[in-house]
């Protein structure tokens, strides 16, 4: 018996292990994850990402100039954000909730080629 | 005199002990099983294949997700077989990154195993108490990497993220709590009468039909044999002073026993690690296509050794990946553990192996 009133002790005061999930969400670590957002006004549809992506989520329409993301397949692997050259894809740390139909984002980017000096 | 009857019960492929699909016919006279044969083949997805069509870069995402709970070591170990067709050395941190995160994923999966091996039992809470230690050490993954399970943080030439000194307190921190409680956790386990009963002396391996069946891992370590590549000192191990943990028995308590303290081993080594850890770079450019050459790598996993060989052909692609998984080599020493024990037997001693399917198919 005093062997256990420690545990007993701690069991008591000690509260559960577990989160009343989805009502308490636990906050995410700095640099998790979560998923990837594309900030069109930097974007130059260089086509980089679609080309590096192990997922092949990104597609790139150089006629319609338009970037097709498909959040389904993304594997939050962060290659495209590490190896964007203007910056235009960012990791955020909220893990995204689950969809009912498969979701497709096209996005319409304005950003600037620089001309080589 | 009544004749005794076989029977053949299917044992699988959907069981509650099993989280993966493998039949074992299991052939009984009476309550005794007399022998065994097992069918795999329920979850093959031609990973080897689609390494072969991919840029050899995209592979690492493909190769960590052949195991779902050793896909840090998969993933390092597809980076070092490249690295060394490419005959290049990566930084001193980058190494002692990888063997961190390598004896983390190992942490998570012993603790898994053992809470599934209470689960086999039937104790319940002693399943959750496990898992709510391993819950530990994936918020230090997800805190370190920035994923709980898929890490994806090593890429050719190193890996992709450091080790911050804020972190590494953190980390720190949470090593010791986990060994400490589990160190509180496995005696309550190993010196548990039922047990005992259930696994002392079942499943027998003995050191001859351990070494002649090739087995791998804590399945051979359990019978005696100082076996483990970690010993030959890849990565950092070298200078960490690895020594293999092995126990006499060879049956399944002695297995659980070489899991429980090779937790607490890895614990050791993450703390040494850190303490050792170099400053400098943590990557190095790779430029260029794998050249035509072959090489090999082999790496300790939770389950055993895991043999990477990769051809390359001077494209993007390779041409041949050859995975060889720990499982695969624990199938055999079951069709020697199972003949001569009891039906009700069966699930603990399946279990001893720490069967992975989905790593031995691809």
């Amino acid at each position: 018996m005093p062997k256990m009133l420690p545990t007993i002790v701690r069991n008591l005061f000690g509260g559960p292990a577990t989160r009343l999930y989805p009502v308490e969400v636990r906050k995410p670590f700095e640099r998790t994850r979560g998923h990837i957002v594309f900030d069109d006004e930097k974007c130059t549809l260089c086509g980089g990402c679609a080309r590096r992506c192990p997922a092949a989520a990104i597609e790139i329409d150089k006629e319609k100039k338009e970037l097709i993301f498909y959040p389904g397949r993304c594997i939050i692997c962060e290659v495209c954000a590490e190896n964007c050259p203007r910056g235009a894809i960012t990791v955020k740390e909220e893990w995204r909730k689950p969809f009912y139909e498969v979701p497709v984002e096209v996005h319409h980017p304005k950003g600037k080629k620089e001309k080589a000096s | 005199m009544s004749k005794v009857v076989r029977t053949v019960a299917p044992f699988g492929p959907q069981h509650p002990v099993l989280p993966e699909p493998i039949q074992l016919k299991i052939t009984c006279e009476d309550e005794k099983v007399v022998d065994v044969v097992p069918a795999i083949g329920y979850c093959h997805r031609g990973i080897e294949k689609a390494c072969e069509l991919n840029d050899f870069p995209k592979n690492i995402y493909i190769c960590e997700r052949i195991c779902g709970i050793c896909s840090c070591i998969h993933g390092c170990s597809y980076c070092e077989v490249i690295e060394r067709l490419f005959g290049v050395e990566i930084p001193p941190r980058a190494k002692y990154l990888r063997v961190i995160w390598s004896e983390m994923s190992r942490i998570h999966s012993h603790l898994l195993w053992l809470g599934l091996l209470a689960d086999a039992f039937g104790l319940e809470s002693m399943f959750m108490q496990f898992w709510r230690i391993r819950e530990k050490i994936l918020d230090a993954m997800e805190l370190t990497t920035g994923q709980r399970v898929t890490q994806s943080v090593s890429i050719i030439g190193g890996v992709r993220r450091d080790i911050d000194s804020e972190q590494q307190k953190k980390c720190i921190d949470i090593v010791r709590e986990v060994k400490k409680e589990t160190e509180e956790l496995g005696k309550v386990l190993m010196n548990d009468y039922t047990v005992k009963a259930r696994t002392v002396g079942k499943g027998i391996l003995t050191r001859e039909q351990a070494i002649t069946l090739g087995c791998a891992g804590p399945t051979l370590r359990g019978s005696d044999v100082a076996e483990d590549c970690r010993m030959q000192g890849y990565q950092a191990y070298g200078e960490l002073g690895f020594e293999p943990i092995v126990e006499k028995d060879g049956d399944s308590y002695a297995r659980a026993v070489v899991r429980l303290r090779e937790t607490l081993q890895s614990c050791d080594l993450i703390l040494e690690a850190f303490s050792k850890i170099p400053e400098g770079e943590i990557s190095i450019k790779v430029k260029g296509n794998p050249p035509a050459n072959e090489a090999v790598f082999r790496a300790e996993q939770p389950r055993g050794e895991v043999f990477y060989y990769a051809k390359g052909n001077g494209t993007r692609n390779l041409e041949r990946l050859k995975v060889r998984t720990p499982t695969f080599a624990n199938i055999p020493a079951l069709l020697v553990m199972l003949p001569g024990c009891e039906l009700a037997d069966v699930p603990v001693i399946v279990l001893s192996i720490d069967p992975c399917i989905s790593c031995t198919e691809r």
